[in-house]
């Protein structure tokens, strides 16, 4: 190993060392980027600082203005828009008309919703928060168990991450430059997984210990036919855009656009019918929540972007897919510990952070691994070709990054329930999210068994 | 004076989020376009999509998205490993989050000067957009604005001013 490769190594220690200390992600990023070159620049002749500096004076601004990233805060603004016109309250209700005669079913009704809210959000954290507060006290009126209403919202908010579209699978599709509505469509079928694993955890629960959910949930004919009637409305823009995307009828800007307008003219629409719906106010809420969580994800980009070049030029990403390369192990069990890394690294760490600092090193090996860019499936270590493994990787990268959420001793998703639960213990909490993190395994391991799930719909529609 | 800026601050995220909400509308426009275009195209009538819709969305977006970092950094929203620092004394976690302001401040302030320079490079050059014709440089100036005031929020976050509501 070299001068350059022993840089890049100090850099990453650094890095770690400055997130750990509390330094905002994105500025530790982007320091460490700029010092580590600087350090290089000594180092090795090659490498000026002084011409480095000077991209700064476009590197931002053409980081911003990227089309591709365009669709960040139109998906961030969709979120909050759905939430401030109570479409997530609604989701909620008409699932539960659906499915909240069953035992359970109103644990049940939660993932639904969870899914079909983390279709329009896009962030795993928002949708947890979100459905927590609408789901959490009609569980509680219904005497659920703590341990379960708990456990199955803060799992719930994981599918926020993958069902598409999802800010992660652009940010994702950004870094290995694959295609975003590849990996939307890629995401479908594992994500509609999670969410049958996660209701059949439910029913089984709930056949082995009755008393976990002790009552179901009755409504009047015509509660329930006026939930399943603001449902429709709810399915049909949620459903369009996951289906516009799906069959290419739209590229993710516009499908984000013709969302949030849709969810403007339907909660403008309610407000004009009704009390209640979209206030001024709350489209003001929702634009200064879009600008403070957009800020960050931005930020963090522009850090990761720098970092990246930092990395690049201390021969980092190489180094490693050479050693993975030589190291003599089974390229599934390479997979197999990066992954592990990953559900580690997101027991503390944010997951877009986590995305942009660790998948441009594990990117490279994987490629090496299956036998470099230009593999055919034919030759290849996976069986595929580098696009379809782009897909494949990063559907599994995703689903990790998830488990993260919701494992300890941090999950974040697991503290944004439990502080909506009062009265709750962390560790009841926890004990509750067990047997969905044991049925993510699961997940996990069949994705990686059979890849034809993934690549089932970019196959077909691609 | 932390009051005043606040309200700039916001002000200039709020402007910046009704860029998006234009950029929705302009979306929205471009889509009906295309929508139309297929459902009377087997009439014989064509309905074209906005010209330079990317061009737009593009150059758009960057002042948006630029303008959202002094309002993120005014309610501590970049986001942070909170797990280990929890566990030290008060006195050193309000040492460590002054040390991040002052940095956070010196790098905004050097990317609002570069920005600076790139805008009157961009303009030397006369760089335009691809399809609209646009010229690139005024697009940046929101960027100077949006790093100068970031960087005197952090400062501000550093003498004591504290964020409200």
């Amino acid at each position: 190993m070299g001068e350059l490769e022993l840089i890049g190594i100090a850099g990453l220690a650094v890095l770690f060392v400055l997130l750990a200390l509390r330094m905002p992600v994105g500025l530790a990023m982007l320091v460490v980027g700029i010092g580590g070159t600087y350090i290089l620049s000594l180092e090795a002749s090659f490498i000026r600082f002084g011409p480095y500096m000077k991209q700064f004076k476009s590197l931002l601004w053409g980081n911003m203005a990227n089309y591709d990233l365009s669709v960040i805060p139109l998906f961030v603004l969709m979120g909050f828009l759905a939430s401030q016109a109570n479409l997530s309250r609604d989701l909620f209700r008409g699932m539960a008309a659906l499915m909240g005669r069953f035992r359970g079913g109103l644990a049940m009704s939660a993932i639904g919703a969870c899914a079909g809210f983390g279709a329009v959000c896009g962030s795993s954290l928002a949708t947890a928060s979100t459905m927590g507060r609408v789901a959490l006290p009609e569980l509680d009126k219904l005497n659920y168990s703590p341990r379960l209403s708990t456990g199955a919202l803060a799992a719930g908010g994981t599918l926020g991450i993958l069902i598409p579209p999802s800010v992660a699978l652009v940010i994702y599709a950004v870094i290995v430059e694959g295609s975003i509505i590849d990996m939307f469509r890629a995401a479908i079928i594992p994500g509609l997984i999670a969410v049958i694993f996660f209701i059949a955890v439910i029913a089984i629960l709930v056949r082995i210990n009755p008393s976990l959910a002790p009552t179901t949930q009755t409504m009047t004919r015509e509660e329930k036919h006026e939930a399943l009637l603001r449902l429709i409305p709810v399915i049909i823009i949620f459903g369009s855009i996951i289906l516009g995307l799906g069959i290419g009828l739209f590229t993710p800007t516009p499908a984000a656009g013709v969302g949030v307008f849709a969810i403007l003219v339907y909660g403008f629409g309610l407000r004009l019918f009704g009390k209640e719906g979209l206030s001024f106010n709350g489209v003001g809420t929702a634009l200064m929540e879009t600008a403070k969580t957009s800020g960050m994800i931005y930020f963090i980009l522009f850090g990761a972007e720098v970092l990246k070049g930092f990395f690049t030029r201390a021969n980092l990403p190489s180094t490693m897919s050479a050693w993975a390369g030589n190291s003599g192990l089974d390229p599934y069990m390479v997979l197999a510990i990066m992954l592990i890394i990953f559900v580690i690294l997101g027991c503390f760490m944010d997951s877009l952070a986590m995305i942009l600092v660790v998948v441009p090193f594990f990117w490279p090996v994987m490629v090496d691994l299956n036998g470099g860019d230009y593999a055919t499936a034919a030759s290849a270590t996976f069986g595929m070709g580098a696009e379809d493994l782009k897909i494949w990787f990063g559907i599994l990268t995703l689903i990790v990054v998830e488990l993260g959420l919701i494992t300890p001793p941090v999950g974040l998703n697991v503290f944004i329930i439990n502080a909506l639960a009062k009265n709750v213990p962390m560790m009841e909490t926890f004990r509750g999210v067990l047997p969905f993190f044991g049925v993510e395994i699961i997940r996990v391991i069949l994705l990686m068994a059979v890849p034809g799930i993934v690549m089932f719909l970019p196959r077909l529609l691609g | 004076m932390y009051s005043l800026l606040q309200r700039v601050v916001t002000l200039w995220a709020l402007l910046g989020g009704l860029l998006a909400v234009i950029i929705v509308l302009v979306t929205a426009v471009n889509v009906g376009a295309f929508t139309l275009d297929f459902a009377l195209k087997p009439l014989g009538i064509y309905v074209p999509a906005l010209p330079g819709y990317e061009d737009f969305v593009r150059l758009a977006i960057s002042a948006a998205a630029l303008s959202f970092f002094p309002y993120t950094q005014l309610k501590k929203g970049h986001v942070a490993v909170d797990l280990f620092v929890q566990a030290f004394p008060n006195w050193l976690q309000k040492i460590l989050d002054h040390l991040w302001q002052v940095l956070t401040a010196v790098v905004a302030a050097a990317l609002a000067y570069y920005m600076w320079q790139g805008m009157l490079e961009t303009r030397g050059d006369n760089t335009m957009t691809a399809v609209l014709g646009w010229q690139e440089w005024p697009w940046y100036f929101p960027g100077v604005v949006s790093m100068a005031l970031w960087s005197l929020v952090a400062l501000g976050q550093v003498l004591g001013g504290k964020s409200h509501g």
